[in-house]
C-alpha cells in the first residue's frame, strides 16, 4: 500500500481518534429514545388510503411532494445540458473494433425483453414497488447494450429532443389544469375511488404523472449515455 | 449455544448499534480513501462510497422488526404495522442527484484532460502555485 | 436469523469498500465498487424498503459504474 501523498503518523491517530468519538457519542445519543415515538407517517398512511392507491411511497413522491420531483427533474436536465455542450460534436466516427459474435447476435434478443420489462415496471408503478426512475433507467440500459454491440446505431437527437420537451411540458400541464379545476397544484382531479384499490386504472392523475416522469427520465438518460460512448476524431 | 447468540442478535438495541457502527465505519473508510488518493476519478469513487454510507444510515434508523414494507396487498393490510414512507421517498431523491452530479463531474474530467492531459490533481496548478 | 443477515452482509460490505480504496489499478477498483452497491441492495431489502433496494439495483450497479468505465476509456487513448 504505498500512497504517493505524505500523511504523518499525527494525521493517522487523530482521524482514529475522531472516529471513535464519532462512534460513541452518536450510539450513546441514540440508545436512550423514549418508547414510543411520534412517527410523520402515520396521518400520511391513512390519508394515502383516501387516494385509492397500493404503494404508499408512489403517492408521497407524487402527489403530497410533487414539487420536489418537478425540481429533482429540472436538476437531470441541467445536468444532461451540461454533459451535451462539452462532450457532442457534428463529426461523429464509430469506435473502430468490430464486437464479438456472441454480443452481437445475443443483444438482438435481449433487447425486446428489457425494454418490455422497463415499460411493465413504469406503468405498474403504483401497484408494486417500482414507478417512473426505475423504469427510465432500465430503458436507457437497454439502449446502451445496443449502443455497444453495433457500430452503426445511433437514436436521432431529433426524437430525444421531441420526446424530452413534451413530457417537460405534459407534466406542468397536469399540474395548471389541476390548479384551474381544483385551486391546487397537482390536485387529483380525475375520479379516485377507494374501492378500486389494487386495479390498474386507479388512483386518479398518480399513474399518468409517474409514466411522463418515466419517459422524461429514459430519454435524458439515453442523451448522456449516447454522448459519453460516440468519440469525435479530431484530437 | 448458538440458539443464545442468535437470539442475542435478534434484539433491537443489537440491531441498531451494528447499523451505526457499520454505516460509520463504511463513511470514514470512503474520507480516507479521499483523502490520500491524487487520480481524480479514485476521488470520485470515494465520495460515492461515503454517499452510500449515508443512505444505509438513515434507513436503518427507522428499521423495526415488527413492520413490513408500506404496500397494502391481500393479506397485509393492517395500516398500523407498515413501514414509515417519508424517508423512502428522501432517499429515492437522493440517489438519482447524487448520479446526476457524478455523470456531470466525469464530463468535466475528460474535457480538462483533452486539453492538458493531466489527471494528477497536485499538477492542476493554471494559478501559478507550485 | 435478522440479525444473523445483517451482521455478515455489513462485514461483506466493509472488506470489499476496504479493498475498492487500496486496489492499484483502475477497472479493478470500479467492478468491486459496483459489488459494494449490489451488497448495499441486500441490506435496503432486509430493512423492508423495496423501492429504495430496486431504485439503488438500477442506478448504483447499472448505470453509475458503467458511465466510470465508459469515461476510462477516454482517459486511456491520448497515452
Amino acid at each position: 500500500m504505498n500512497f504517493k501523498r505524505d500523511i504523518s503518523t499525527k494525521t493517522y491517530s487523530g482521524f482514529a481518534l475522531s472516529a471513535l468519538l464519532v462512534l460513541t457519542i452518536l450510539n450513546v445519543l441514540l440508545q436512550n429514545i423514549p418508547g414510543k415515538v411520534e412517527r410523520a407517517g402515520e396521518k400520511l398512511l391513512e390519508l394515502n388510503a383516501q387516494e385509492g392507491v397500493a404503494n404508499a411511497v408512489t403517492t408521497v413522491v407524487v402527489y403530497f411532494r410533487g414539487f420536489d420531483t418537478l425540481g429533482e427533474i429540472a436538476v437531470l436536465f441541467i445536468a444532461a445540458l451540461g454533459i451535451g455542450l462539452m462532450l457532442s460534436s457534428h463529426s461523429k466516427v464509430p469506435h473502430k473494433e468490430e464486437s464479438n459474435f456472441i454480443l452481437q447476435k445475443a443483444s438482438k434478443l435481449l433487447f425486446p425483453v428489457i425494454m418490455l420489462f422497463g415499460v411493465y415496471v413504469m406503468i405498474y408503478g403504483h401497484l408494486s414497488p417500482g414507478g417512473g426512475f426505475q423504469g427510465g433507467v432500465i430503458i436507457a440500459s437497454g439502449v446502451l447494450l445496443l449502443l455497444i454491440s453495433d457500430q452503426n446505431f445511433e437514436i436521432p437527437h431529433s426524437v430525444i429532443s421531441a420526446l424530452e420537451t413534451f413530457a417537460g411540458i405534459a407534466y406542468v400541464l397536469i399540474g395548471l389544469i389541476g390548479l384551474v379545476v381544483l385551486d391546487r397544484f397537482l390536485g387529483n382531479f380525475l375520479p379516485h375511488d377507494i374501492s378500486e384499490m389494487g386495479m390498474l386504472f386507479s388512483g386518479g392523475i398518480i399513474p399518468l404523472v409517474y409514466i411522463v416522469v418515466g419517459i422524461k427520465v429514459g430519454s435524458e438518460m439515453s442523451l448522456i449515455v449516447q454522448n459519453l460512448i460516440k468519440r469525435n476524431d479530431d484530437d | 449455544m448458538i440458539e443464545t447468540f442468535l437470539s442475542y442478535l435478534n434484539q433491537n438495541s443489537t440491531i441498531t448499534a451494528m447499523v451505526n457502527i457499520g454505516s460509520m465505519v463504511l463513511f470514514f473508510i470512503g474520507l480516507f480513501g479521499l483523502l490520500t488518493h491524487r487520480h481524480i476519478l479514485r476521488i470520485f469513487i470515494s465520495i460515492s462510497i461515503m454517499e452510500i454510507a449515508i443512505f444505509l444510515f438513515f434507513i436503518g434508523s427507522t428499521f423495526n422488526k415488527a413492520f413490513t414494507a408500506p404496500i397494502v396487498e391481500e393479506g397485509y393490510t393492517n395500516i398500523a404495522v407498515m413501514n414509515d414512507p417519508i424517508p423512502h421517498a428522501l432517499i429515492l431523491t437522493a440517489i438519482v442527484i447524487g448520479m446526476a452530479v457524478f455523470a456531470l463531474g466525469v464530463s468535466f474530467a475528460i474535457e480538462y484532460h483533452k486539453l492538458t492531459s493531466r489527471t494528477d490533481i497536485n499538477e492542476m496548478n493554471e494559478m501559478g502555485e507550485s | 436469523m435478522t440479525g444473523l443477515i445483517i451482521l455478515s452482509t455489513f462485514i461483506a460490505v466493509i472488506v470489499v469498500a476496504f479493498a475498492v480504496v487500496v486496489q492499484k489499478s483502475l477497472p479493478d477498483a470500479i467492478i468491486l465498487f459496483m459489488g459494494v452497491s449490489l451488497g448495499s441492495v441486500v441490506l435496503f431489502f432486509v430493512f423492508q424498503a423495496p423501492d429504495v433496494a430496486m431504485t439503488e439495483a438500477v442506478i448504483g450497479a447499472g448505470i453509475s459504474a458503467l458511465i466510470f468505465l465508459m469515461a476510462l476509456k477516454h482517459f486511456k487513448e491520448e497515452r
